[in-house]
């Protein structure tokens, strides 16, 4: 040691040494976990300071973000964007940064469980009921349930691609069902319609790709894409460029949509449409911008009264007109249906009319317009989760006692699903019930056994990104050993095949199933990386953070005659006998399943700054008519239910419109959830679209007084919580 | 403007040459979408606690950093709200938050120029809270960490960040441009024997942002990537209420323009 360098800055220097930055991969079975140490056993070559950093994909949703997360003796400490990862270079959404919340979340299933239905998964104080089972006895119950492969059923979220391809698997060679794929933030997506319509005008059934990034003008019709949609990371980048990129231009942006979502607070104009009305809204501006070129009036567009339409929203006919003068003067104009506006009785029609408007900006398959989004290297198909509609029908069959054994993994639906449409009820006629639940949530509450999987952060498997112009496969590999006695899903019906006395898996693991959907990959070229055989490129596979082209693979709409064909716009119908347009939306902070996280939770909503519960937005000038203030709760009458929340006096939002966001109300799901706010989703009745969406902003309330008070926590400033009361 | 708001002018006694500052920061509220990413992941690094719903509605929320929003117009249909704008300490030269602490906890390191909160000596007189016009300063009200009180926390510090010291009731604490990131990096350039390069390392908030709304670096490297992005939209750079002459270190891009 140099008598110039202290003892302390040695310390220092020697830990900088050692410390690299190399993303690392467990390569055979042997690594496969790593440990977890107690800071009392620290070995004495770890220094303060020095990490281990490992590639995995972010389960929060569906998008398939690339992480790269930062551990130390076996512990997570920090989530950070994968920069190489296609999907979402280097950045991470608020729900990806607190992904670790939910790995070390209090209120976790800690092992595989027997309980009676309905009985709650931790006691009053919050803690967790101990495991009563041993996992072999676990893979004995779902072994007995695979005996009858007829009448079993499996139920998924919309993550965990890898688990979706190996029970997809499972259904061709021992007869069970294909299994459903279902997700609150997909029935706010309204994916199913967006395929529809994508089929009707394209020719195929798929995601279609906005380009929103190479766009100079941006009309969303009721598209939330920087809350919630699709793969809010990508599209949060897109906007950006739109914004900046071009340093010459600076890309318009216009929303149409009946509140001022975080979305629509970042446009230049915000048009304050009725709901329903947003198709309509496209063919008038459709058929100004035809006039104002002078050519002939296309077919779709020639029905439509651009008065009537102007009127109907309460705008005047000038603003369409200065909106089709923005169009004229773009040079890649593209229009993107989504959110409420598709979630209507009229939703299918309302997202072919604004494809129709792209087709007339003549931008389908050219740079800012609109793509067909690619197929992940290991993808047959687009498969699209189940619409509302499908999962109606899937709620008829367990009614009906078709079902013996219900498998469910990844999702909620006793919370996500309208309670209108009866699942909770129509489980009584399930046999047993087996819940795959990392956290104690209300399903599994009404399961007969919860066989835990690990948290994403524990998990091997990938994820079929969308929102990329590449065709990606993200890769997920454990960040830290798994914490408490959980097993992964794909591991325990593995066990279970060999238990059946029919046929057993071929795999000997999760890991191995993994490998044999990577195989093909080998030989593809174009990829990110090649190796020479499967070892070595699942290794790259774990330590990059997945696989993909490095071309683009985004493919052009076929040419179709959008124009050409008459479209008819109707006018929406609306279930209820209220007053007042019912709009839910999916909280931005929160997304569809964020609630049992502390720090989502202590996010304030952007627009709103409302923190921890539920709120309704009532426009200001309805609430001094109603003659309601402020954190009154006020109850929403629907035709099939009621709930009560507080009021935030929201201007941002039609006087005919109340809102309020999709994410609190649980009645389980841990000590930072249960008993939070209410749930939207019991006034939502079972009503769809022509793609068999839900038409969750298809319906109308009353709003009645309740004479109670409950202050919001907001950030913005309050007068009045220390007892000064706001003069006028 | 000082004067006509009745304040006594503020004058800059501490140097006769204003400092351009070592670290800095640009903010695009152009592009600032509102998401929160940064302020969860300013959270996740910095061992901020949340304080539960009862307090959160006192105003006693700990984040680091929030994104402000604030209204132009309240009229419908003319509603404008105005472009959401992460705040967060701005590092001042002349820090107003320095000069009133009485046991010397809140500092200036005059080799970052970085506004310091010694946790250790604050006695939570909360006076450099008051005297921050920016009110970015977070006071620990309650022992929000202490897991004999909140026994649901025992799992969750698994993931405190092990760089970061953990707060108890009573001290003040606010944004440090995530300090031992800089140390890190500064240790890391000192045993190669250079200085540290302008993007070798970046803040937490910025580091999340899908937005890119946030850019950190060296303020004291005129072709540091802040400088450039400040001079490449110098119609839209100002800084945070600078008729206060505190001399922020960090300079937001005015939005929809």
């Amino acid at each position: 040691m140099s008598e110039k360098i202290s003892r302390r800055d040695f310390l220092k220097l020697a830990s900088v040494g050692a410390a690299t930055t190399a993303v690392l991969t467990g390569c055979g079975p042997a690594s496969r976990y790593v440990q977890r140490e107690p800071y009392t056993k620290m070995p004495e070559y770890t220094y303060n300071g020095l990490s281990t950093y490992y590639a995995t994909t972010c389960r929060e949703c569906a998008a398939g973000c690339g992480l790269i997360v930062r551990t130390m003796q076996g512990r997570a400490i920090k989530v950070e964007g994968n920069p190489n990862h296609p999907v979402n270079l280097g950045k991470t959404c608020a729900r990806g940064q607190v992904t670790l919340q939910g790995l070390y979340n209090p209120n976790r299933v800690r092992g595989p469980l027997k309980h009676k239905r309905g009985e709650a998964l931790y006691n009053e104080k919050y803690e967790d009921v101990a495991s009563n089972m041993k996992w072999e006895d676990a893979f004995q119950v779902v072994a007995d349930a695979l005996k009858s492969p007829a009448e079993v059923a499996f139920l998924m979220g919309t993550t965990s691609d890898h688990l979706f391809d190996f029970i997809s698997d499972l259904a061709t060679v021992t007869g069970v069902p294909a299994p459903i794929r279902f997700g609150a933030a997909s029935m706010f997506e309204t994916r199913a319609t967006l395929s529809k319509a994508a089929e009707d005008l394209f020719g195929q059934a798929t995601m279609p790709f906005f380009d929103i990034g190479n766009a100079d003008l941006v009309l969303s019709f009721g598209a939330n894409f920087l809350e919630t949609w699709i793969s809010p990371v990508a599209y949060n980048r897109a906007y950006a460029k739109m914004r900046r990129g071009n340093p010459k231009v600076r890309g318009y942006f216009v929303q149409f949509e009946s509140r001022l979502s975080q979305t629509a607070a970042k446009a230049d104009e915000w048009i304050p449409v009725p709901p329903g009305s947003e198709g309509q809204v496209a063919l008038a501006i459709g058929r100004l911008v035809a006039e104002a070129k002078g050519v002939t009036i296309p077919g779709v567009f020639e029905s439509v009264d651009v008065k009537g339409v102007a009127s109907a929203i309460g705008a005047n006919v000038e603003t369409l007109e200065n909106i089709a003068q923005h169009i004229l003067a773009a040079a890649n104009p593209i229009a993107v249906p989504g959110g409420a506006a598709l979630g209507m009785s009229n939703g299918l029609s309302n997202a072919e009319a604004v494809l129709a408007l792209n087709a007339l900006f003549d931008n389908y398959g050219k740079p800012g317009g609109i793509f067909i989004s690619p197929l992940s290297p290991n993808e047959d198909a687009y498969h699209r989760p189940a619409s509302v509609q499908e999962m109606s029908d899937f709620i008829g069959q367990m009614k009906g006692g078709a079902i013996k054994t219900l498998f469910i993994h990844g999702v909620n639906p006793v919370f996500e699903l309208p309670k209108s449409l009866g699942f909770e009820a129509a489980l009584a006629n399930v046999g047993t019930v087996i819940s795959f639940a990392t956290f104690p949530d209300e399903t599994a509450v009404q399961a007969d056994y919860v066989f835990p999987d690990h948290h994403g952060l524990e998990s091997w498997g990938y994820q079929r990104a969308t929102g990329s112009t590449l065709s990606v496969l993200s890769g997920a590999q454990p960040v830290v050993v798994p914490f408490y006695d959980t097993r992964s899903t794909v591991d325990v019906l593995i066990a279970a095949m060999g238990l059946t006395g029919g046929q057993a898996s071929p795999f000997k693991d999760e890991v191995e199933f993994i490998q044999s959907k990577l195989a093909n990959l080998i030989s593809q070229a174009d990829g990110s990386f090649t190796a020479p055989e499967i070892n070595s490129f699942s290794a790259f596979f774990q330590q990059h953070g997945g696989w993909w082209k490095t071309t683009t693979d985004l493919a052009s709409p076929s040419a179709t005659d959008a124009l050409g064909t008459s479209l008819e716009v109707s006018a929406s119908e609306f279930a209820g006998q209220g007053e007042f347009f019912f709009v839910p939306f999916v909280s931005p902070t929160l997304g569809a399943s964020g609630a049992n996280i502390p720090w989502l939770q202590e996010l304030g909503d952007p627009n709103t700054t409302v923190m921890w519960n539920t709120w309704v937005e009532i426009n200001p000038h309805t609430a001094e008519e109603l003659g309601i203030e402020d954190d009154d709760v006020v109850r929403i009458v629907s035709e099939t239910g009621a709930v009560e929340a507080s009021v935030y006096k929201y201007p941002g939002i039609r006087p005919d419109t109340i809102a309020m966001p999709f994410g609190q109300g649980h009645t389980a799901y841990g000590i930072y959830a249960q008993g939070r706010g209410v749930n939207p989703a019991d006034v939502l009745g079972a009503h769809f679209n022509e793609a068999g969406d839900l038409a969750f902003a298809g319906i109308k309330v009353k709003v009645e007084k309740t004479g109670k008070k409950r202050e919001l926590a907001r950030m913005e400033g309050k007068l009045g919580v220390y007892g000064f009361i706001e003069e006028k | 403007m000082a004067t006509e708001l009745g304040m006594p002018a503020f004058t800059n006694q501490s140097q006769e040459e204003e400092p351009v500052g070592r670290w800095g920061m640009v903010i695009d509220q152009d592009l600032c979408t509102g998401c929160q990413a940064c302020v969860a992941a300013c959270s996740m690094e910095n061992n901020v606690p949340i304080v539960g719903e009862d307090d959160a509605s006192y105003g006693r929320y700990m984040h680091w950093i929030r994104i402000e929003r604030l209204w132009e117009n309240t009229e419908y249909p003319e509603v404008k709200m105005t472009q959401f704008q992460p705040m967060l300490c701005q590092q001042c030269h002349n820090a107003p938050c320095e000069p009133v602490c009485p046991v010397y906890a809140s500092v200036h390191s005059m080799s970052e120029d970085l506004n310091l909160q010694v946790y250790n000596r604050c006695v939570g007189t909360r006076y450099c809270g008051n005297n921050c016009p920016y009110q970015v300063r977070s006071f620990n009200w309650l022992d929000y960490q202490d897991e004999r009180i909140h026994p649901e926390l025992v799992s969750l510090h698994n993931h405190a960040n092990p760089d970061v010291t953990v707060r108890r009731r009573g001290v003040m604490e606010k944004c440090t441009f995530c300090i031992q990131r800089i140390h890190k990096a500064e240790d890391k350039a000192k045993s190669e024997g250079r200085e540290v390069e302008d993007g070798e390392f970046t803040t937490a908030c910025a580091q999340a942002c899908p937005a890119n709304a946030i850019t950190f670096g060296r303020l004291d490297d005129p072709e540091s990537g802040i400088n450039k992005l400040a001079a490449a939209n110098r119609s839209r750079a100002g800084h945070a209420l600078e008729e206060l002459r505190t001399l922020p270190r960090i300079t937001y891009l005015a939005g929809g323009v």
